[in-house]
């Protein structure tokens, strides 16, 4: 069936008929054309706020405190809450296990030199899970450690923009770095792509940033936790739980929204994930009813083609054509034109992603790509819709009575 | 060559069954050139379905060539029908968008015969029939003789022991009439069986023997 002669029969067929071909071909590729840049941009929206998420460890709890809104326990509003030490100890206490955890304190504006470069930065005091809960990645040296924490050690981890900035290509590692007027040594440094804030820091350990640059003062700006492989549903009502907690103890109104707050991470995180389950499942039911809708046009060209064909069936069913060979000729015509003028959408669409991707670099619009995987789904279904298109006006080209096509009365 | 006893087809349409061919008889010998007429309605087409293999017959018998022709299946017409039966149309029925040469060949390509074996048997008839110079030409660049006159070709390539042809003449005039006539005669002379529906008198005056259709029997033979 698949033989040069059928292939040139069909090219044949095909080709002497283009104002039709065309229109079919037009119909086809412009859905899948459609079915691919829309996949592209879901995605890139996808890899844009998924990059957002790789900022923080997505299994994490923050909390944090601010000013009240309303007036309780003889308290009036607007009220500033200071998370203590014994609050986060308190709070530890109440979980169950505590997976990883790191306090937070940070100083915007402090001094730091190396030789003759001065610049401005901010002073960050972490425990050393904080590596891990604020994805942070290392590109040489260590972070801080429990024994920095404990001791109190004068270490600091440079971010990528201060060791640009400050050392200008110079290796930053065993030097030592003036910050805040108090000499400390560097020992590593990291770069957090995804975050132009954080390669502006200087972290240090907790107790050393809480001793030198908040002037000893016992106020946690943030308390991050750490939820291990805690299942979502668990660390949603643990979060209730101790947010709960901590405003009966911060003796916050319960309906407070600004005294103590926290955000569960895996949530917002689960948010998305479905708001992207609802993207994509929207963006495929648009791509294929758009090929749907592309395939109904082919069955109706190719309906009408055999209805103005009639005749020419009819001659060569006279002339020794079989039914198979003659719906064979439908469908394989229906299928290549269908899968000629998919491949062309699918290049086109392919390319204009490719054309466009790299202009496009917005927060939450990254890489707009198709995946190889979806292009061959698109194909399959091409196939399949081409030779269901096919099938329609092949069989009604069988039925054809020869005679009668062929008689003028 | 052809021998139908008691040919019987009736058509239906809607809850109604419609008789069209009683109980035909008639018997066609290899070699003759044979007119079938008829008013419309008197069943030539059906006959002419039946004989072309384009349509089964309810009952009676149809033998081609000794061998009968009760409940073929499509594939198995279709092979008789290319290896004994030619047909040529009185809109001659050309492929449009095939070249005269493409035109001839098309009984070939069903046959599974090769390109170049295809097209260099196409033009040795083209060239039978006069049309060689026109080998490359679409239908619509040729006169309506020519068209036959290709369609003729085409009927003769697949080397048929029987011409089937409908209303051959019927879109030409006489002169042309007369020509492609001539040409079937020619052909038949070379011992190729010829049936010839038409219904102009003279034409099948130029046949051996003249079969009249009256409601679905053989009004005269």
């Amino acid at each position: 069936m698949f033989n040069r002669d059928t292939w040139l029969e069909i090219a044949h067929t095909v080709l002497s008929h283009s104002l039709r071909t065309a229109l079919t071909g037009v119909s086809i590729a412009l859905g899948v054309f459609i079915l691919v840049v829309m996949q592209g941009l879901g995605f890139g929206l996808q890899n844009g706020v998924e990059n957002q998420f790789a900022d923080d460890a997505v299994n994490s709890i923050w909390v944090q405190a601010g000013r009240t809104q309303l007036a309780y326990k003889g308290n009036q509003a607007n009220k500033q809450v200071k998370i203590r030490e014994n609050d986060v100890e308190a709070l530890f206490a109440e979980m169950d296990t505590v997976y990883a955890f790191s306090r937070r304190i940070r100083k915007w504006g402090v001094q730091m030199e190396h030789g003759d470069q001065v610049g401005s930065y901010a002073v960050r005091g972490v425990d050393p899970d904080h590596q891990m809960l604020e994805n942070t990645k290392i590109t040489h040296g260590r972070y801080i450690s429990q024994r920095d924490v404990d001791e109190q050690t004068k270490v600091v981890v440079l971010g990528q923009t201060i060791i640009d900035e400050v050392y200008q290509g110079e290796n930053p590692l065993g030097t030592h770095l003036t910050v805040g007027g108090v000499l400390f040594s560097v020992v590593g440094t990291f770069n957090d792509p995804a975050s132009r804030w954080e390669n502006k820091m200087a972290v240090v350990p907790y107790s050393t940033a809480k001793k030198l640059f908040r002037g000893g003062r016992d106020k946690v700006d943030q308390v991050i936790l750490g939820t291990g492989d805690m299942k979502i549903e668990k660390t949603i009502t643990l979060t209730d739980r101790l947010l709960g907690w901590m405003k009966e103890r911060k003796s916050v109104h319960p309906e407070d929204a600004r005294g103590v707050w926290m955000e569960n991470n895996n949530e917002e995180y689960q948010k998305y994930q479905n708001i992207f389950l609802g993207i994509e499942l929207f963006i495929w039911g648009i791509g294929l009813l758009t090929l749907l809708a592309g395939a109904v046009g082919v069955a109706n060209i190719l309906a009408i083609a055999v209805k103005e064909r009639t005749k020419e069936i009819g001659v060569r069913k006279a002339l020794g054509a079989t039914s198979i060979s003659i719906v064979g000729l439908v469908i394989q015509e229906s299928l290549s034109l269908m899968l000629v003028s998919g491949c062309l959408g699918l290049v086109l669409g392919v390319g204009l992603l490719e054309v466009v991707s790299p202009y496009v670099d917005h927060e939450y619009f990254q890489n707009p790509q198709v995946d190889f995987r979806i292009a061959l789904v698109a194909l399959g279904i091409l196939s399949v819709v081409g030779v269901l298109s096919g099938i329609g006006p092949a069989v009604r080209a069988v039925s054809i009575r020869p005679v009668e096509a062929l008689r003028d009365e | 060559m052809i021998k139908l006893s008691s040919i019987e087809k009736s058509y239906k349409t809607g809850s109604q069954s419609l008789k069209v061919l009683k109980g035909l008889d008639c018997h066609i010998k290899k070699g003759e050139m044979v007119a079938i007429m008829g008013s419309s309605g008197s069943g030539k087409s059906t006959l002419l379905n039946i004989l072309g293999l384009l349509d089964g017959y309810d009952s009676g018998e149809y033998l081609l060539a000794g061998e009968s022709m009760m409940g073929l299946n499509e594939r198995n017409a279709a092979k008789y029908r290319s290896r004994f039966l030619g047909f040529v149309f009185q809109s001659f029925n050309l492929v449009g968008f095939k070249t005269a040469m493409e035109n001839v060949a098309l009984p070939l390509y069903y046959q599974g015969v090769s390109r170049k074996e295809r097209n260099k048997r196409a033009l040795d008839y083209l060239k039978k029939v006069g049309l060689l110079d026109w080998a490359e030409h679409l239908p619509n660049q040729l006169s309506g003789g020519q068209k036959q006159r290709v369609a003729i070709a085409r009927a003769l390539v697949g080397k048929p022991k029987v011409i089937l042809a409908d209303e051959p003449t019927g879109a030409l005039d006489s002169k042309t009439s007369y020509e492609v006539m001539g040409l079937l005669r020619e052909l038949n002379n070379e011992g190729i069986t010829m049936v010839v529906v038409t219904h102009e008198q003279d034409i099948a005056e130029m046949c051996d023997r003249i079969i009249k259709l009256h409601d679905g029997q053989i009004a005269n033979v």
